[in-house]
């Protein structure tokens, strides 16, 4: 009887042992570390973007480095994107709140139709010179990061658009290098 | 945003800059002495730094908010509270007249705008004034060396950014950013191929205009040895350099029938400021604008519309068509919304069309939309004097852009699209929204018509 608890009790203190050394053993050794984001595959590059001087008066350009984009139309809506959120430095946002890409479509001789959101026209406000301005820096910031597009045609919803205020024509094709 | 050195007082900079008065229209106030130190009124300061004012008479406090920033003086106190630094002045500010008086001290502790404009005090020290982020521009020097040139110079830090904003003989443009030290000379050497210049405050800069001689066939532009030194040559030989405007033949136009076209109205009221309406400016600025011309030229003046009601653009120019225009102008009024734009623009056909397809293929191939190019040359013309115009009597200032706009659309004669003013300019708006800035627009418009009608 007295045999057999002493083999009771080494037999607890052996499994106590082999407890206490899991645990350390456990907190020893690393954690596997949680998977890193892999940024390899998201590459930044370097993009103009312009803007309206603070006297109204003309475009300033702005670089920065905005996410590569798989697509035409990724591209495209980045930028407007960009110009729609501001410039970091000198320079006004005049591109009307809500103004989106909905579709870019570039065709085989450079023209790229730029499809905008309602929004584009329905929240424009000002004369020809905001109206010069505002495609001005739509047409001058995607000349300058999509080199192969010559023209731009913009339109709304789907829709040819005359003017965006009423003052200046959209109704033909733009080129970029013409833009203020 | 750092409390301290940004803005630079530019006493000594260069006394042959600073030696003359600044030009009509540059933003600037007066230095007085309050107790032997020199000091600018509250009202005066806020105005220069678009700023607005509150006062809190429980703490005898007045606080600025301007550009960002909120400047906190204590009356009777040599402290000023910069957002969240303190900047000492060398003389405490007082209340006189009921206005505080703010040592000049501050000037240079100002943070500069986020453009870079900044406040200078003049060479006397008689002035305080609004410097635009181009610094300060020198007056041009006109000098006939050997070779049948004309050279211009002046002096700017900012040369690489002038450009060249009208290309008439007429009317040849220069603009340079910066603000003018001193007016051009009225007396240019014997031989010059530059009859006159005359100085404007314009958006950021000032624009120069110049008179040049007939004869003149190129200009060129550069920035010669030094970046700091702007040189505009002329020269009678055609060479390397840049050709002028197309222009139409000397001598005086008819001007029968003149089509006012007061922009908007009906249910398109264009630019809303502060409860007034592009839609009635316009109308109202036409029929002051009619009566001018009947007075004064004699002319038949058509207004596309006399009330308050919606056109298409297709009506108005086949009512511009059937009166045989010879002038037809559209009246609008600018809003560049968050930006300090200011002044008037004329849009016109481009001039660089004129003898385009016609000249090379004998075709006036030419869709009936594009019409009005037919007169680019004398729309041109005409915007240029009525820019100049404009500028002369201080509503200003003016710009030209050659682009074919909505307005002008079929319409087979000489015209602008004028945005007589910006509606979103506080000092533009309580100009023309009082009937006596309009009458003067009207008259200034009018003198601009009746030069081009003159030749």
């Amino acid at each position: 009887m007295r045999f057999l608890f002493r083999l009771v009790a080494l037999a607890a203190v052996v499994a106590l042992g082999f407890w206490g050394y899991r645990a350390v053993r456990a907190r020893l050794s690393p954690r596997p570390a949680p998977p890193a984001v892999d940024t390899t595959l998201t590459g930044m590059r370097a993009a103009t973007l312009y803007f309206a001087d603070a006297g109204g008066d003309s475009l300033v350009g702005e670089v920065r480095e905005l996410p590569e984009a798989e697509s035409l139309h990724e591209h495209v809506a980045q930028l407007v994107d960009a110009l729609a959120r501001g410039p970091q430095h000198r320079g006004v946002a005049l591109l009307p709140a809500g103004t989106a890409v909905l579709h870019a479509y570039l065709d085989d001789q450079g023209r790229l139709t730029l499809d905008l959101s309602r929004a584009f026209q329905q929240g424009f406000r000002g004369g020809t010179q905001a109206e010069d301005l505002v495609v001005g820096s739509l047409v001058r910031t995607v000349g300058a990061n999509l080199p192969e597009v010559k023209h731009v045609l913009i339109v709304c919803g789907g829709t040819p658009i005359g003017s965006l205020g009423g003052h200046l024509p959209l109704d033909r094709p733009l080129d970029p290098h013409e833009s203020d | 945003m750092k409390a301290a050195g940004g803005l630079t007082v530019l006493v000594a900079a260069s006394l042959s800059l600073a030696a003359a008065p600044p030009p009509a229209g540059a933003p600037s106030a007066p230095v007085t002495r309050v107790a032997g130190v020199p000091s600018v009124g509250a009202n005066d300061f806020a105005r220069l730094l678009g700023g607005v004012m509150f006062w809190r008479a429980d703490t005898r406090k007045l606080v600025i908010r301007a550009v960002g920033h909120r400047l906190t003086f204590t009356v009777d106190a040599p402290i000023v509270v910069l957002d969240e630094h303190t900047l000492r002045l060398d003389a405490p500010v007082r209340s006189v007249g009921g206005e505080l008086q703010i040592p000049i001290s501050i000037l240079p502790q100002l943070p500069r705008d986020t453009t870079g404009a900044h406040l200078v005090l003049e060479a006397d020290g008689a002035r305080i004034r609004l410097v635009p982020a181009g610094g300060l521009v020198g007056p041009p020097v006109v000098t006939v060396p050997a070779g049948g040139v004309t050279r211009l110079a002046l002096a700017t830090a900012h040369a690489e950014d002038a450009r060249v904003t009208g290309r008439g003989r007429g009317h040849f443009r220069l603009w340079v950013p910066g603000a003018a030290a001193g007016p051009p000379p009225g007396a240019l050497p014997a031989g010059s191929l530059v009859r006159r210049i005359r100085g404007f405050e314009s958006s950021e800069g000032v624009t120069y205009e110049l008179e040049l001689d007939p004869s003149v066939q190129s200009y060129r532009l550069s920035t010669p040895a030094h970046r700091d030194q702007l040189v505009l040559e002329f020269s009678r030989g055609a060479g390397s350099g840049e050709p002028f405007a197309p222009e139409g033949p000397a001598g005086p136009r008819a001007l029968r029938v003149v089509v006012l076209d007061p922009g908007h109205g009906g249910d398109d009221p264009g630019v809303v400021e502060q409860g007034v309406s592009e839609k009635d400016l316009t109308l109202q600025l036409a029929r002051l604008l009619a009566s001018e011309l009947e007075r004064r030229a004699g002319a038949r003046v058509v207004l596309t519309r006399t009330d308050d009601r919606s056109m298409a653009q297709e009506d108005r120019a086949e009512l511009a068509n059937r009166s045989r225009a010879d002038i037809v102008l559209s009246l609008h009024f600018d809003a560049v919304p968050g930006t300090r734009a200011h002044g008037a623009t004329a849009w016109c056909a481009p001039a660089s069309f004129a003898g385009g397809d016609e000249a090379t293929t004998g075709l006036p191939l030419l869709p009936w939309r594009d019409v009005a190019l037919r007169h680019a040359v004398e729309s041109r013309e005409l915007a240029d004097d009525v820019s100049s115009a404009l500028d002369a009597m201080g509503q200003g200032p003016s710009r030209v852009h050659e682009r074919l706009p909505v307005a002008l659309l079929g319409v087979s004669a000489p015209g602008l699209a004028l945005e007589c003013a910006t509606l979103t300019s506080p000092a533009d708006l309580e100009r023309v929204r009082s009937p006596e800035g309009l009458h003067d627009l009207a008259v200034a418009i009018a003198n601009g018509l009746v030069e081009w009608a003159r030749h």
